[in-house]
């Protein structure tokens, strides 16, 4: 597929490309040639993911549900239209549960059998979400997995995972940061990662406004 | 065969396909029931993770009724069926070195349950 990225070092022109990207570039060609695939409709698909569908997606959501009860409830009850509401639908999003995050409980998300992942609201997964050892370590430690990624929880907090091995994805609907009381929707959306929506991160800290 | 045509990407991908089946059909168990996950080792696909296989787990909640995949994946039908989120402990699957409070979530479809006579 065509890749779009800069490189720093020379060599990386003239070098030969991997077995996987050679097999990628040789299936693309063939399906081509065969009429099996148009081009353009690729090029379509990765703009997509590339430039529409992603974590800004999940941010509005989890944004709007700090500061819009209404909504916070429609979200918990019925997730699958609540997101709708943005016009985030479609592949990998069809059947959605939103999970809360609160004082007491921690949510996270893994798919063991192999990588589901709710891609209207966060795109596609990252390259560890897909990795044999987040997969397997997730369920059997996750304190040990959160901690890696710099979330240390009380022993007090109930930790839960939620396997997706069935049709449904699940998002986070992490806390609120403290100090955010005056933020409007769209400053909140900023703080929201993409990890803290798969439940292995937080929000960020809001900025310190100059007096 | 169609070949998707680039005008076509967005609506195709926005509309989705879900694995829900309308159809009412009874379902197994309610959610606080206890449940056995069926130790069974199927040669062909399944949804059914090892880990859970002969663990013991409750029922949090419905999701409602969805295609099969064991048989759907061998092309013997859909078999649609209810799919449960089951709670296991997480010392019932790891032992009593895990953490006595947490609890892994996992999406089970009827096929894969069995009531939990024991208890």
């Amino acid at each position: 597929m065509s890749g779009g990225h800069g490189h720093d070092h020379d060599d990386e022109y003239t070098a030969p490309l991997g077995e996987t990207q050679l097999r990628v570039k040789a299936l693309e060609s063939l399906l081509t040639e065969k009429g099996l695939v148009d081009p353009q409709a690729l090029a379509a698909l990765i703009d997509l993911y590339e430039t529409r569908v992603g974590p800004r997606n999940g941010a509005r959501v989890v944004a709007r549900a700090w500061v819009d009860p209404a909504y916070r409830k429609r979200l918990l009850d019925n997730a699958s239209a609540a997101i709708a509401e943005f016009g985030f639908t479609g592949r990998q999003g069809e059947d959605m549960v939103v999970l809360e995050n609160t004082p007491r409980v921690h949510n996270m998300v893994v798919c063991t059998l192999c990588s589901c992942y709710p891609w209207p609201v966060l795109g596609l997964p990252p390259v560890w979400y897909k990795s044999p050892p987040y997969r397997s370590r997730a369920v059997l430690d996750p304190r040990g997995v959160l901690k890696e990624f710099g979330v240390a929880l009380a022993d007090d907090v109930e930790v839960r995972v939620w396997d997706s091995t069935a049709e449904v994805r699940y998002l986070v609907l992490p806390e609120r940061p403290p100090g955010t009381e005056g933020l409007h929707e769209d400053e909140l959306a900023a703080l929201v990662t993409r990890d803290s929506m798969i439940g292995v991160g937080r929000p960020k800290a809001p900025e310190r406004r100059p007096r | 065969m169609r070949v998707l045509a680039a005008a076509d990407v967005g609506r195709m991908i926005l509309k989705g396909g879900s694995a829900r089946v309308p159809e009412p059909l009874p379902a197994k168990f309610a959610p606080g029931d206890r449940v056995l996950a069926r130790n069974v080792n199927p040669v062909g696909h399944t949804r059914l993770p090892r880990y859970v296989r002969g663990r013991r787990g409750v029922v949090d909640r419905d999701h409602g009724v969805f295609v099969f995949p064991d048989t759907h994946a061998a092309g013997l039908g859909t078999k649609p069926q209810h799919v449960y989120s089951v709670r296991f402990a997480a010392r019932e699957l790891w032992g009593p070195d895990a953490s006595p409070r947490d609890a892994i979530y996992v999406d089970l479809w009827d096929d894969y349950l069995d009531p939990d006579g024991d208890r």
